[in-house]
């Protein structure tokens, strides 16, 4: 059986990177004592999966693991003996149990939605007065980093929400394993958008609050809820 | 209070592996300001990767905060990206719990691991926004203390530290705070509480006592300016070692550090007398853990830290008693829970060998021996009780066992070498290539690696070395040359470092007060993180040298007579001067010393009643010509 647990990545772990992350997940299941499975082989490690890696420097309200175990356990417990055995900065929220043929987390994943903050109210509001006008271009181009160098690309259709509000921005970008919009990748173009010169340092706190996926309908619905 | 955590968040965002400084591990252990009266920061003069990887810092935090009355945070070395920040935006060193800075504690404790981490000390003192100097310290001011391998001779950073802690810090640490809290609570004056601090067994306040030099530099007295306070000062040690205090949690950091694993200390101290080692002089006499105690150690850090391995510690793991009862019992426990044993620098008998393939995986990376010199002379000079029958033995085992990769430890600069020692070590390099060579092509793993290192040999005060002269540069320099000639050899890696460094080390190994002139005159023209290759700048430290008018070479490159007053003679640290001496004498002669097991050899530790189990008993000392 596999366990899928919604968790917290808070501030005062924000720059953990994600296999740093993953390896703190491991040693709490370590802690917890739950029967969990381990993969065959030289080295044999904890079988448990994420949904997606969070970026050093982000936060997050409700990332999600997905663990297997050796024996059935109850998700209430699972909870429990986790919480007991997590740091404080990495509480978990939720457990539910999935059949092993649920999908994987990774190929169920469509968009992601952020909360970022601002941290200079000034350059807040000049962002956000710029959103309309500029999701109301027919292209909004983005400089996308890749193994192969700089490539400019349409985010436009990557958008699926954007509001801004006092001094947070938020966002539905869409993060799959074939494209992605980073909040860094959108910050560019509304910064572009807005008339702050690229080389003009915007701080802001990422806060990654939902993964996402499709329900049956086709509508953008929380990866645990599928 | 000033807040500094906006800014703090800003620089962290900026700055390479953030997590250096933000804390919050499992089982970190944060204790509410107001909780205790007495706060202690816990510093490491190197960076964080370093830091937490030091056993010594994860138990004296532990004590310190069991102490209802106490509590403690850590602080380490932060990198130069850090300290740029941190001076740009005028943000005092802080620690990693409550993010205060180091001024606002009561006691900002040191360990001194390193000669070479004493600039960082300086750095942390002064980012802190305590005065370098003990002093110009001010009522407002924390009291500075210091401990550690370093600490048993503090001469060099006398002028800095306020009080030092001689030996065994676990029982001290917490007297030294019930007296800097008393002292607090009557509102005695800093002044008053050192003296205090003074009174304590085992802790040395260096504003106390007096040096004073004879015209050629060499020390001509030292002693208190009063006689309120000891002339000599005992260093302390751990008696009931099975019953000392343990952590049951270690914070688990969430990065890469150097040492990221359970530690074990399955014993303290070293029976063998190899006459450079400075940690088996001090750290006598051995003292074992039961089984009991440490399998029960185990358990709990296992549940308490999810780690995935055990490392056994010690000065000389292969000498535990029980040893193999120790590790089966060990795997035999930890199987299920997938949790590796580790067994540094230690000899594979041959049935534990077997035991180890049944039970895991054993990750055949590389096997480490330390032969230390390459003849059977110079190995009995140093009193290395390895002959290179056993080094082959061992190496053929190995082999045998599917390893496949060896590293061999050397110095080189020992006292009495010559080039025949130095071609001694490709000998036995080109030996241990033949060794691999003799196991058929099927039963052996492929790819051959001999990695030989060289350091330079540092003398150390409190060892029979400790009147050596250390080769200077320039002959370093030649022997490392030759070295790299004759290892061209087939299959061998030689690794070896420029011997700068170790010439500086071995100018505070054995420094005295007018060494720390040095220091805070390196400290200002810039040098710190010395212990990094990138960082260290040798060139002002000799500048640094030639401002103060001071010869390093006084301190490095000279042999000391017998009757020579030395800066840490004041100091009692359980081995004797005589002892000492006699020991210098048979290594001119190269004469070895048997192991403490085989018979007291007379070291001085006898005289502490109960400590040692090799002493003899009263009747029996009379008969042994070795003791005093």
């Amino acid at each position: 059986m596999r366990i899928q647990a919604v968790f917290e990545k808070n501030e005062r772990v924000r720059h953990i990177g994600h296999l740093d992350i993953q390896r703190a997940v491991q040693r709490g299941l370590r802690r917890s004592g739950l029967p969990v499975a381990y993969s065959n082989g030289f080295n044999p490690h904890i079988l448990v999966s994420f949904a997606s890696a969070l970026s050093t420097g982000a936060c997050g309200r409700r990332e999600i693991m997905d663990v297997t175990m050796a024996e059935e356990v109850e998700p209430a417990l699972f909870l429990e003996k986790m919480n007991g055995a997590m740091p404080p900065e990495m509480r978990l929220l939720e457990a539910r149990r999935v059949e092993d043929r649920h999908p994987a987390l990774t190929a169920l994943l469509k968009a992601a939605s952020y909360d970022l903050t601002l941290r200079d109210p000034g350059q807040a509001e000049k962002l956000i007065a710029a959103v309309d006008a500029m999701m109301g271009q027919d292209r909004i181009l983005a400089v996308r980093k890749s193994k192969s160098g700089l490539k400019e690309c349409d985010i436009k259709p990557l958008i699926y929400a954007l509001r801004g509000k006092g001094s947070h921005l938020y966002a539905t970008l869409a993060l799959t394993e074939r494209e992605t919009c980073k909040p860094g990748m959108l910050l560019d173009a509304m910064k572009n958008a807005a008339g702050i010169p690229p080389e003009e340092e915007v701080r802001m706190l990422v806060i990654r609050t939902a993964l996402l996926g499709e329900d049956g309908e086709g509508r953008l619905a929380p990866l645990e809820s599928l | 209070m000033t807040d500094y955590n906006e800014l703090i968040e800003e620089m962290l965002e900026k700055v390479q592996k953030a997590p250096r400084y933000t804390g919050g591990e499992m089982n970190a252990q944060v204790k509410p300001w107001a909780e205790a009266p007495l706060h202690f920061a816990f510093c490491f003069p190197d960076t964080y990767e370093i830091g937490m990887s030091h056993l010594g810092m994860k138990i004296l935090t532990g004590i310190i905060n069991e102490q209802n009355w106490s509590l403690c945070e850590r602080c380490f070395m932060p990198w130069v990206d850090m300290m740029a920040l941190m001076k740009e935006k005028q943000v005092p060193l802080f620690t990693l719990e409550s993010r205060r800075p180091l001024r606002e504690f009561d006691v900002v404790g040191f360990t001194l691991m390193y000669e070479m981490s004493y600039s960082n000390v300086l750095a942390m003192l002064e980012m802190g926004g305590i005065p370098l100097l003990s002093a110009d310290r001010g009522e407002e001011d924390p009291i500075v203390v210091a401990g550690g391998g370093c600490a048993s001779n503090p001469e060099p950073m006398a002028a800095f530290i306020d009080a030092f802690m001689i030996g065994a810090g676990e029982d001290l640490i917490v007297e030294l705070n019930r007296a800097i809290l008393d002292a607090k609570n009557e509102g005695l004056p800093r002044m008053e509480c050192l003296k205090k601090l003074a009174q304590i067994p085992g802790v040395y306040v260096p504003a106390f006592y007096r040096a004073e030099y004879n015209p050629d530099g060499t020390l001509k007295s030292f002693g208190p300016v009063s006689p309120e306070f000891p002339a000599r000062i005992e260093k302390r040690y751990v008696y009931d070692f099975d019953h000392t205090y343990f952590p049951t949690k270690f914070p688990v950091p969430y990065t890469d550090v150097v040492f990221d694993r359970i530690t074990l200390e399955i014993m303290r101290g070293c029976t063998r007398g190899c006459r450079f080692c400075q940690a088996g002089m001090l750290y006598r006499p051995v003292r074992e853990r039961s089984l009991e105690t440490l399998v029960r150690q185990a358990e709990a850090l296992v549940a308490s830290t999810g780690y995935e391995e055990i490392s056994l510690s010690s000065l000389s793991s292969g000498d535990y008693s029980c040893l193999p009862e120790l590790i089966r019992e060990l795997m035999r426990r930890m199987k299920d829970r997938r949790v590796s044993i580790s067994l540094p620098s230690l000899r594979i008998d041959s049935v534990l060998k077997e035991s180890l393939e049944e039970t895991q995986q054993v990750k055949k990376s590389s096997l480490t021996f330390a032969p230390e010199a390459g003849t059977q002379r110079l190995r009995d000079v140093i009193n290395k009780g390895v002959t290179e029958e056993d080094l082959i033995e061992k190496v053929r085992d190995a082999f045998e066992g599917g390893w496949s990769s060896v590293k061999l430890y050397f110095m080189d600069g020992l006292p009495t070498e010559t080039e025949a020692d130095l071609d001694g070590i490709a000998d036995l390099a080109r030996k241990v290539v033949a060794e691999y060579f003799r196991v058929p092509k099927e039963q052996r793993a492929k790819g051959l690696r001999v990695t030989v290192s060289a350091s330079t040999f540092v003398p150390k005060p409190f060892t029979p070395f400790q009147w050596a002269a250390q080769d200077t540069i320039p002959v370093i320099n030649e022997k490392q040359e030759h070295l790299r000639e004759k290892l061209k050899i087939k299959g061998v890696n030689f690794n070896w470092h420029a011997p700068n460094l170790s010439f500086l080390e071995a100018c505070f190994s054995r420094g005295d007060r007018r060494m720390g002139l040095v220091l805070k005159r390196a400290y200002e023209r810039g040098c710190m993180l010395d212990g990094w290759n990138d960082q260290f700048k040798f060139d002002e430290w000799m500048q640094a040298f030639a401002d103060c008018g001071i010869d390093p070479a006084f301190y490095a490159n000279r042999e000391r007579g017998k009757d020579e007053l030395l800066p840490w003679d004041f100091l009692d640290c359980g081995v004797t001067k005589e002892f000492l001496w006699r020991e210098k004498e048979k290594s001119d002669r190269a004469e070895v010393t048997k192991d403490c097991r085989q018979g007291c050899n007379g070291c001085g530790i006898q005289r502490y009643k109960g400590l040692c189990s090799y002493a003899p008993r009263k009747e029996e000392r009379h008969a042994d010509p070795g003791g005093i």
